[in-house]
């Protein structure tokens, strides 16, 4: 068993050749597939403020009727299924990986939980005394506007194009859409915010499978 | 022409050496999933990176993620240098014939 592959490559391009399969191989198997990383974000965004932009909407009368409820029980199960599919995602790609990588990951894990956890105390003390319309502009374009500045964070740790430029893009999207105010905000994060995940998911994917 | 380090030289070892060289600096892989990422048998797998080990381009640490026992693997500086010399000796090999010495 140990005999054969104990035996030297046949030649140099079969060595060379085995060298670039076996780095490719190990590196798809190490890095997850930008797809399941990005493309839940976009879909849950895509619907979820959708659906926000079409019952809450820019006017007095609401787009499409649906019941109150479903807008943001719709983004919240689709924020945590997508939750999830990273979670798996990640686990599987660096669960049995130690050393710096690790220690990044988890640390950039407690800046997303911190920062969120701020983000809901002091939107929780602030909802009381707003009005209703700006009570949610103020959530959601806190909530994008902190995915935004981590994503650019994330492109800097980990020198990934990709995901600062993404960064970079809703951080401009939430700016733009909060100035425009309540409904439309929605919509520019909906459409321009959940499709510049997709996109990135897309390049990501392209990138990966140039380069194996 | 130089020789070329018998220790990478072997499909099996080869295979490993790039295997690790595709992780960041400063990480370990566990042994399950580099066994995963190579296709070997644990055995088989033991019997290429003791090897490797002796001849210091791998450092094995065992350690405890919780109460479970683990192994982590990886390249040291000295193996990660034996194998981008290994990967240049090969280029080199199949370089037009104007490098090598002609009669």
């Amino acid at each position: 068993m140990i005999a054969d592959d104990d035996l030297p490559p046949e030649d140099p391009a079969a060595a060379l050749r085995l060298i670039d399969e076996q780095r490719a191989t190990a590196a798809r198997q190490l890095e997850p597939d930008p797809r399941a990383y990005y493309w839940p974000w976009g879909v849950a965004w895509l619907i979820g403020f959708g659906l926000h932009f079409l019952y809450y909407s820019p006017g007095d009368a609401a787009l499409v009727e649906m019941p109150s409820w479903l807008p943001l029980t719709t983004l919240f199960v689709l924020l945590a299924a997508a939750g999830a599919v990273t979670a798996t995602v990640g686990t599987r790609a660096y669960g049995q990986v130690a050393g710096e990588s690790a220690r990044r990951g988890a640390w950039y894990g407690w800046s997303w939980g911190l920062g969120y956890l701020t983000l809901f105390v002091l939107a929780g003390r602030l909802s009381d005394s707003l009005p209703p319309e700006l009570v949610g502009l103020l959530w959601s374009a806190l909530a994008v506007g902190l995915t935004g500045i981590l994503h650019m964070a994330g492109g800097a740790i980990w020198l990934d194009r990709t995901l600062f430029l993404l960064g970079v893009w809703i951080t401009v999207v939430n700016l733009l859409g909060t100035i425009a105010g309540p409904g439309w905000h929605a919509l520019v994060v909906a459409v321009a915010g959940g499709g510049g995940m997709l996109l990135a998911g897309l390049l990501g994917w392209l990138r990966r499978r140039d380069w194996q | 022409m130089t020789e070329l380090d018998p220790v990478i030289h072997a499909q099996a070892r080869l295979r490993v050496v790039a295997s690790l060289s595709a992780l960041p600096d400063c990480d370990q892989v566990a042994f399950p999933r580099l066994q995963e990422i190579l296709g070997m048998t644990a055995g088989n797998l033991s019997v290429h990176l003791r090897r490797l080990e002796e001849a210091g381009y791998v450092a094995v640490t065992k350690t405890h993620r919780g109460r479970t026992p683990a192994t982590l693997i990886a390249l040291t500086r000295r193996g990660r240098l034996a194998f981008e010399e290994y990967t240049e000796a090969i280029r080199a090999l199949l370089a037009p014939a104007d490098t090598k010495e002609t009669p």
